[in-house]
């Protein structure tokens, strides 16, 4: 996308050509405003909160939590009831940070809608709270959770036998919404079915396979489990929209809970899917299907799992779960092939049910259901079309689908999801997400948009059962050279400032240091991450390594992704921001940062995330395996430069999953001398003469393009701001590529990592003990 | 390790202090000599037992045949302690020979103590004259509150709850050199202060006993007769009821500040009152020698810079308060966060004129840190994460990154001739900082500046 006709403002990418705009100038701005919204919550002295009055229990030693007046609860991970108030807490409350011994949590009213969502009731989750708490609960929580649930989880979307209903236990809630003018507009009234009320009753199953069971005595798991009685309407189908607006917390104030009685439609036919027997779903994602599942019906919601613990195999067993004909949208045409592989992979879908409809791939599925994997692009692209496509998205628009699966929720702007959505007709939605924090505040708009928050893991719990890799997080610091830092403080150079700490001499030398010392002595695989264009393709053809960025085509990428995952001799790729997300590349664990964009967390948790894999044995991986770190995330920064201030607030999402950056102020090793590039100053100003000289623009944050859309076909490619594909570097990029292919058979690289302590560097020697 | 500036120094240090005369009164004191020669280093303890039933002088020749040639730094120890308690006499006779003996008041006294037995210095009070004695447990929680808010006192806090009767001057001189008491400016904490703060409650203890009797003079008080009560006192018995009418007059005034650093309880009954010793008291003379009473510590440092105190006390959260910033008080929880502003807060009070004395905040912090580790994190190694460590010490780098160089500037230069030839006598003398060859200026370090004149001076004739 983005390839559009000319003079036609792309409304769907506005927000994140914005985002890019504002971090361009950095030094006008602070970036983001998200970010302030939470540090308010952390900031203290002045607002110091004193609950020493609450009144502690006797037994307050066996209990795990304190909750505190103004929402904030802290949880005892060493609690013997841990693994159960953990579970409980997540439901209900926002995680704000989970090291190792003590979590702390937030209950918002989103928390809270959540909670009441996936079927805790408002005395359930009080009672459950005071049951875990040391001290007496505190009055104005127990009257925030009765505020903020007294609406919520009231009123629930039903699509039966293709017939939307809103469905309610409490009829005088109906009522309420008919009195608006619109809802009441989209009612259908069928005649027969006429009670007091109009209303149709019906019984429907309670909650049952909620996980608290350990925390509630038997009556109170009894009356979750009861059938309950409901009550319902019916509404006209083009109206969905509308009604579901007017519930929202700005109007009615009745947000509205969407499920699908799958098992009871018949008007869809069904899809021929099931989970293959190797197909193991772990203990946490189970448990998030069970949250979606809860009732027998499917509900809409966001499943939060880190990455590389298996996110697809949610999505594929939510798919087959359902049967029914399902489109999942992905970011990019290479995920949406790692998806299509993916449901190959774990289900047992058939080649002709399953399509992909993406600029390069065109393909329609045989019989009347199947899987459709393509991107959010593609979809919500409001131009023209070539008449091929357009037959296809006609398709998608007139199908009824069972499941609308959306991967990497986070990166996708609001906007979009409205447009998807509206086009899309979908009975349920299933976001998955890594990091559910966005620098914008639209986070909130996905809850409505989507459904709330089902699940989240605990990262370091992930880490500990060995699901995902133990990453040893180090910030290097790198002293900015003399004349760089000069020519950084110069006011003439405001625009070239990132593209001078980013290309200092002596962070060049330390990335140059860590590639060799993982290539060579650990035989890792390396990503190096650069959000600026110049920096990446200096830093690329100076190593001679391969690169990916913005503009390389989809087959290139394949081509070098190919390589490095399967070659003995590419071990270390350079990527732009194209790579932050949905580009599975498992073999990578080690990742080199060596320029990012401002001070965004959710890049640097989505980066971090790309090594997230777990690789080896899982008894190695466990806590006390042999090897306790076997991925590294390195984070290089120009000292007394804006980006040590960008880094500090980057980090702080991994920080608060409990990650701790090691800061390293010695690399490269004083010793290394004309070992590394940029030894001899002249080199050293021969280079900054060569970032001076360089245009504004080309030294500038890579204008990031989506991925070829349709339209790239009728259009020529038109490429902002990166100077290096206009005047060739692209090709170039790629020869450097097939350089490295010749330096094949030199074969330092085993490929038995040497895990031998005394081969290792001495920077890490001492972690490992 | 940084130089530590104020250690709780041996009481018995301060007791080898005091002139002979007062030295040699107190021996006449029977528990004195009992907790002295507690307080001895295991060879000199032996010596003193040794030499109990010896009246006549021992030559040093044979006492340093009693060792083993490799112990004779030890015997050395001994003996030189032994002197300056003069616990020893030296004398030197006519042949240049060395013989030494034993202190006779203290040797008649510890002789009867071995004939007799040990005596109480004074009776318990009988129970049914004072009812119901406070019980260990109330006892101690009592001693631990008189001192806690002794010390938000102390420094000076808005905590504490109620005065003391410690007089406000007496306060003024605990205060000295814990505080800065700047005119017109709010007392802080210096250095000095911070550390005490920081220290386990012996060692806080030994440091004000130290103060408070040193200080007695100024009050009217022989500082030996404080000693002697103070160590008389800790052959009380812990818990037990003392007729005040029994103490001297500078004693009962001396306990009632004893009362509110927590070593006695006082009570009264219809008629007579009495004291109670607490822990602190009957543990004086039992910690002189070493002074680290394992407590439970209950600080939780996480990766995220977090804090978590499981303390319900007052002086906790405002130690804390020094380095971190509290976010949370919770009835048994104190939760806060280590900040690069709340750790420059901490520096800041030690900043003194003298910026070359190296800050040892840190490590003071750190090791408060890990010498209080809850016993959750207390076995994991290193109890505070090496993340949170490092960056401290990082921040505490970044103060540090100017260095001053007292410096004198030169321009006007008559000539360029004269201008070089002053940078390069400069740089002969390796005093060249910095020069501008364009305007001709060129500064030196202060200590060039004498030659450096006297060079210009000859340039000019």
């Amino acid at each position: 996308m983005g390839h559009g006709e000319k003079g036609r403002p792309h409304k769907k990418h506005k927000s994140s050509a914005k985002e890019e705009q504002r971090s361009t100038f950095v030094e006008d701005d602070d970036g983001y405003f998200g970010d302030e919204v939470d540090d308010d919550l952390r900031d203290g002295e002045g607002k110091k909160r004193d609950f020493s009055k609450l009144e502690l229990k006797p037994d307050h030693a066996n209990r795990p939590l304190w909750a505190c007046a103004d929402g904030r609860i802290f949880l005892e991970t060493f609690s013997p009831l841990y693994k159960q108030a953990y579970d409980f807490l997540i439901a209900i409350a926002e995680p704000v940070c989970r090291p190792e011994s003590m979590h702390e949590y937030n209950l918002t009213p989103h928390s809270l809608y959540a909670a009441v969502s996936v079927g805790l009731e408002t005395e359930t989750i009080i009672a459950v709270l005071n049951k875990l708490s040391k001290t007496k609960l505190p009055k104005e929580m127990i009257d925030f959770i009765h505020g903020s649930t007294a609406n919520y989880g009231k009123v629930k979307l039903v699509l039966k036998k293709n017939r939307y209903f809103v469905e309610s236990p409490f009829p005088e809630v109906l009522k309420n919404l008919l009195k608006d003018e619109v809802i009441s507009r989209a009612r259908i009234t069928s005649e027969g079915l006429q009670g007091n009320d109009g209303f149709t009753i019906s019984k429907s199953m309670g909650e049952m396979g909620n996980s608290h069971d350990g925390l509630l005595n038997e009556a109170e798991l009894a009356a979750a489990a009861e059938e309950k009685e409901t009550h319902s309407f019916e509404i006209d189908p083009s109206q969905v929209e509308n009604v579901k607006q007017r519930c929202l917390p700005n109007a009615l104030n009745y947000p509205m809970l969407e499920e699908y009685d799958f098992r009871n439609d018949t008007v869809n036919p069904d899809l021929d899917m099931e989970l293959k027997p190797q197909a193991q779903p772990r203990p946490y994602q189970e448990k998030s299907l069970s949250k979606m599942f809860g009732n027998g019906r499917a509900r809409s919601g966001i499943i939060v799992l880190p990455c590389g613990a298996g996110k697809s195999l949610v999505g594929v067993s939510a798919a087959s779960r359902i049967k029914k004909s399902c489109l999942c949208l992905a970011t990019n045409a290479v995920s949406v092939d790692q998806w299509a592989f993916q449901f190959k992979l774990w289900s047992t879908i058939r080649e002709d049910q399953i399509c992909r409809f993406t600029s390069d791939s065109k393909e329609r599925f045989r019989g009347n259901a199947g899987v459709v994997v393509t991107t959010y692009n593609m979809v919500a692209f409001g131009g023209k079309r070539s008449e091929e496509s357009e037959k296809i998205i006609e398709e998608i628009r007139n199908r009824e689908w069972g499941l609308l699966l959306m991967d990497e929720v986070h990166v996708v702007p609001a906007h979009m999801f409205r447009k998807v959505i509206s086009i899309t007709k979908s009975h349920c939605k299933l976001g998955l997400t890594a990091t559910l924090v966005r620098e914008d505040e639209r986070i909130t708009d996905l809850n409505f948009l989507i459904g709330p928050k089902l699940y989240e893991a605990n990262w370091l719990d992930l880490v500990k059962g060995g699901f995902i890799a133990n990453v040893q997080c180090a910030e290097v610091w790198c002293p900015m050279t003399k004349e760089f830092f000069a020519e950084y403080l110069k006011k003439e150079n405001s625009k070239k400032k990132q593209a001078l700490y980013v290309m200092n001499p002596n962070k060049f030398r330390a990335c140059e240091f860590l590639i060799r010392f993982h290539e060579q002595q650990r035989g890792d695989k390396i990503i190096v991450f650069a959000d600026n264009l110049f920096a990446l393709t200096e830093y690329a053809m100076k190593l001679r390594k391969p690169m990916i960025y913005g503009a390389t085509s989809h087959v290139e990428r394949t081509k070098i992704l190919e390589a490095f995952k399967t070659s003995r001799d590419v071990n270390t790729i350079f990527l732009s921001k194209v790579g932050d997300n949905s580009i599975d590349i498992p073999e990578a664990n080690v990742i080199i940062q060596i320029s990012s964009h401002a001070g965004s967390r959710r890049q640097e948790a989505q980066r971090l995330g790309r090594i997230l894999r777990a690789k080896g044995k899982l008894q190695d991986r466990m806590a006390g395996g042999k090897e306790e770190y076997n991925a590294f995330f390195y984070s290089l920064v120009s000292t007394d430069t804006q980006e040590m201030y960008y880094s500090t607030k980057r980090q702080q999402f991994l920080i608060d999953q409990g990650y701790s950056f090691k800061v390293i102020t010695s690399l490269p090793p004083p010793d290394s001398g004309p070992d590394l590039s940029y030894h001899r100053l002249e080199d050293q100003l021969s280079l900054l003469s060569k970032v001076l000289s360089a245009g504004d623009d080309a030294v500038g944050l890579e204008q990031l393009e989506e991925d070829a859309d349709d339209i790239a076909l009728h259009k020529g490619r038109r490429s902002m701001g990166s100077m290096s594909a206009m005047s060739g570097a692209n090709g170039m990029v790629y020869m450097e590529y097939r350089t490295g292919r010749k330096l094949a058979g030199q074969g330092q690289i085993k490929s038995n990592k040497p895990k031998d302590p005394a081969k290792r560097h001495f920077l890490f020697k001492r972690r490992y003990g | 390790m940084p130089q530590v500036k104020i250690i709780a120094k041996n009481f018995m240090d301060m007791v080898a202090s005091l002139p002979a005369m007062k030295l040699d009164n107190l021996y006449s004191n029977a528990f004195i000599c009992e907790a002295i020669l507690r307080s001895l280093p295991p060879l000199a303890k032996k010596y003193v037992l040794q030499m109990l039933c010896i009246e006549a002088p021992v030559s040093a020749k044979s006492m340093e045949e009693w060792v083993l040639a490799d112990g004779s730094t030890k015997h050395k120890v001994a003996i030189d302690r032994l002197l300056q308690l003069r616990l020893l006499t030296e004398n030197v006779d006519r042949k240049r020979e060395t013989t030494y003996r034993l202190n006779p008041v203290l040797q008649s006294n510890l002789q009867k103590l071995l004939v007799c037995g040990e005596v109480l210095p004074r009776e318990p009070m009988p129970t049914n004259v004072i009812g119901k004695l406070p019980s260990l447990e109330n006892l101690e929680d009592f001693a631990v509150e008189q001192w806690e808010c002794f010390l938000l006192q102390l420094i000076n806090s808005s905590q504490a709850e109620r005065p003391s009767n410690i007089s406000s001057s007496t306060m003024k001189v605990f205060q000295r050199g814990l505080l800065s008491q700047r005119e017109k400016e709010a007392p802080r904490l210096t250095e000095s202060g911070f550390q005490f703060l920081l220290m386990d409650t012996n060692a806080q203890l030994w440091y004000i006993i130290r103060e408070y009797i040193s200080n007695s003079e100024e009050r009217g008080i022989d500082p030996s007769d404080l000693i002697s009560f103070l160590l008389e006192l800790s052959f009380h018995v812990t818990g037990e009821a003392y007729n005040i009418n029994s103490l001297t007059e500078v004693q009962s005034s001396t306990i009632k500040d004893l009362a509110d650093l927590g070593l006695v309880k006082l009570q009264q009954g219809r008629k007579e009152s009495w004291f109670i010793p607490t822990k602190l008291a009957t543990n004086l003379s039992m910690s002189l020698t070493d002074s680290s009473s394992r407590k439970q510590g209950f600080v939780v440092v996480e990766t995220n810079f977090r804090l978590y105190a499981y303390s319900t006390s007052k002086l906790h959260c405002e130690i804390l308060r020094l380095f971190a910033r509290v976010e949370y008080q919770l009835p048994n929880l104190i939760v806060g966060a280590i900040t690069k502003e709340s750790l420059y807060n901490a520096f800041e009070n030690g900043i003194t004129a003298d910026q070359a004395s190296c800050i040892p905040w840190l490590f003071y912090i750190i090791s408060f840190l890990q010498q209080n580790a809850h016993p959750r994190v207390s076995e994991r190694i290193p109890s505070v994460p090496e993340n949170v460590t490092d960056q401290i010490r990082l921040w505490e780098a970044d103060l540090n990154r100017i260095e001053m160089n007292p410096a004198y500037l030169y321009d006007e230069f008559p000539s360029r001739e004269v201008f070089e030839s002053a940078c390069d006598f400069a740089r002969e003398w390796n005093g060249l900082l910095w020069e501008d060859s364009k305007k001709m200026r060129l500064m030196v370090k202060a200590e060039v500046h004498t030659n450096m004149r006297e060079f210009l001076r000859r340039a000019k004739q």
